[in-house]
């Protein structure tokens, strides 16, 4: 078997272990299992090299496998139990953003756990329900990133020529604008609310992954198995979704989960700059900015939900370094 | 070398334009009619289709874009609904507290940053220390480190003052910066306290900016620790200073100095946060009261010239790279 076969044969075996998907050498061509399965679908297995590659795929995964699979476990499990912690418990406890617990300006560990601020309303209830809003507005921030980026990045790295200049110089030119500033811009423009601060933010945050999803496209266009796709008659759509988009996700994986912090900081800094949600809402940064005001008679109104903040930005820190370690080779 | 910064400064033009075109089109998409914000909700239509045709805002938006940049040109960025000053005027009395401020943020930023790099990059238990330690204050919200500074060392320990720029109103003088108005004047006693109200605003702005340049700075420097040239230096018995001062970091600052113009760009819109915890009376703080009271020409005109500051300072340390690094002179 020649060089490159090895190479892809590796970067097919995304679980290894498990023997229905370890790739089967068949006369010279990679079949991975899935493909057999797919026989009776014509055009699929049946180009030679033109093997789909598994969603996430990496190279040289065997080597250092078990290291990457125990942090990329870890990763997972702590994203899991964070959205669905942050999604239930409000929930669970029936936590609400305006019930009234107790007197204004309770001191921490008496009436309420975490004290009550100046109408009265728990703190540690209001925090919770802020860093829910802020987890999944980070989450709906990247998502939207990540797919603007990527459709732009996509068709200016399989186009190449005229396309390609022209929407990486828009890329370049958006990447020397402060996003931040921009955000701001524009959310004072369309109003305070959370919807406008998330589409703001969202509008400047996809650059970078547009610039990863070009870069990873123009390296898979010159391997063999797009070639082989390429040669065997598949439409453009087809190999760009089918045998070159799954190529590039770890990537854009690891630069999204290194992003998860980032965004919530800048949207808690919105919100604290009165560009989020209006008043009653929970929102960490708004809290804060309220907060300021007793900062020196009753500091938990402030210090509570900023170090809510703190928590979850560390917390994504985590798993955007765990999920890089597992993603990246 | 010329070449590389003449496209360089070709691209800061494009960016810049790119930038006026953006703030153009935000503010022709506003959803409240200035005409009405400045004239007032009641006018009669007469009067307000008078104003409007008196503001060009009828013109087609190509010619409206052409006569903004006119009067951007000019330095008129419109009269703020709440001061009811020019924006030009009030933001020229405010900048030079936020100049100063983010300053001396980058030196923070900056010293740190090398400090982080460096002692993280040497072996042993305090760098992996002061590894994990920054990776949790790289996660620190801007105003958490405002408010811990604040409670620490104003409230608790009564180190250092908290809020405003000097313990004396209205002590600023022709320059605006209160370290050379206070030098210029001999007045040392003000410039100490001067300095005293600086260091914690700028500690909280520059810490972030600080571990991201020193994270970089880590890496890079790690990796020159594997090259052949170091290992040579070392055999020829060169002293452990000498190899990091001049041979590995200078190896190793290029992907540093990218990230502190990337930050250094950045902190000017931390600034913002950092003057409304400390009331530091920048053009931060003019910002945050634009925002809550509406008025909408002071905000758009902050953020424009905190823009046109970003970009240059990126322009400026892409400049420098280029300086330094004899590789990219090609």
């Amino acid at each position: 078997m020649n060089a490159p076969d090895t190479e892809v044969a590796d970067t097919g075996s995304a679980d290894t272990g498990s023997a229905d998907t370890e790739p089967v050498v068949v006369a010279g061509t990679i079949v991975t299992a899935r493909d057999e399965i797919d026989d009776d679908d014509p055009g699929r297995a049946s180009l030679p090299g033109a093997f789909r590659p598994r969603w996430m795929g990496q190279r040289g995964r065997r080597r250092t496998g078990r290291r990457m699979r125990r942090s990329g476990v870890v990763a997972v499990w702590m994203l899991v139990v964070t959205t669905v912690v942050l999604l239930v418990l409000p929930t669970l406890l029936s936590l609400t953003e305006s019930e009234i617990a107790g007197t204004p300006f309770a001191e921490p560990l008496g009436e309420q756990f975490l004290g009550t601020d100046s109408q009265g309303r728990d703190v540690a209830e209001r925090a919770l329900l802020g860093m829910r809003v802020s987890w999944f507005a980070a989450l709906a921030v990247i998502a939207v990133g990540v797919t603007i980026g990527g459709m732009i990045g996509l068709v200016s790295g399989f186009s190449g020529g005229i396309v390609d200049a022209v929407l990486m110089r828009l890329t370049d030119a958006a990447l020397a604008l402060p996003g931040p500033l921009v955000a701001l811009a524009v959310v004072a423009a369309l109003g305070p609310s959370l919807k406008n601060t998330l589409i703001a933010v969202a509008l400047t945050w996809w650059p970078w992954y547009a610039r990863i999803v070009r870069s990873q496209v123009r390296a898979l266009m010159g391997r063999p198995h797009v070639e082989a796709a390429r040669a065997g008659g598949l439409s453009r759509t087809r190999v760009a979704l089918v045998h070159v988009v799954p190529g590039t996700l770890s990537a854009v994986l690891v630069a999204a989960s290194l992003d998860v912090g980032a965004v919530i900081l800048v949207l808690a800094g919105l919100s604290f700059l009165g560009l989020g949600s209006p008043a009653p809402a929970a929102e960490l940064g708004a809290m804060t900015a309220q907060g300021l005001t007793y900062l020196f008679n009753a500091p938990w109104v402030a210090v509570v939900p900023a170090l809510g903040l703190f928590l979850l930005a560390v917390l994504a820190n985590f798993v955007g370094d765990a999920m890089s370690d597992a993603l990246e080779a | 070398m010329l070449r590389r910064l003449g496209v360089r400064l070709a691209s800061l033009a494009g960016v810049l334009l790119l930038l006026t075109f953006l703030v153009f089109i935000i503010q022709s998409t506003l959803p409240a009619d200035p005409v009405k914000a400045f004239y007032g909700r009641n006018s009669s239509p007469e009067i307000i289709a008078e104003k409007r045709a008196e503001l060009g805002l009828d013109d087609p938006l190509i010619e409206q874009y052409g006569s903004f940049m006119g009067r951007l040109v000019q330095g008129d960025l419109g009269v703020s609904l709440r001061t009811r000053q020019p924006v030009r005027e009030d933001i020229g009395a405010f900048l030079p507290a936020t100049l100063e401020l983010a300053l001396a943020a980058s030196v923070v930023a900056v010293g740190l940053g090398l400090a982080i790099g460096i002692l993280g990059s040497r072996p042993g238990r305090a760098s992996g220390a002061l590894r994990s330690s920054s990776v949790a204050l790289a996660a620190a919200p801007t105003f958490l480190a405002g408010i811990a500074g604040i409670l620490i060392f104003y409230r608790w320990l009564g180190w250092l003052p908290a809020g405003q720029r000097s313990s004396e109103l209205g002590t600023s003088g022709p320059t605006g910066f209160l370290l050379i108005d206070t030098l210029a004047r001999g007045d040392l006693a003000g410039m100490a306290d001067a300095l005293r109200h600086m260091v914690l605003p700028a500690v909280a702005l520059g810490i972030g900016p600080a571990v991201a340049i020193g994270r970089t700075l880590r890496s890079s420097l790690r990796q020159s620790y594997r090259e052949e040239y170091i290992r040579s230096a070392r055999a020829k018995g060169v002293s452990e200073a000498a190899i990091i001062g001049r041979h590995a970091l200078r190896n190793s600052i290029n992907p540093a100095l990218a990230m502190a113009g990337l930050q250094l760009g950045l902190l000017l819109a931390g600034a913002v946060v950092v003057e409304v915890v400390f009331s530091w009376p920048g053009i931060g703080l003019y910002l945050s009261q634009g925002i809550s009271s509406s008025d909408f020409p002071s905000v758009i005109g902050v953020v424009f010239v905190l823009g046109v500051m970003y970009v240059l300072v990126n322009a400026a340390v892409d400049s420098l790279q280029i300086l330094v690094d004899p590789r990219l002179r090609s």
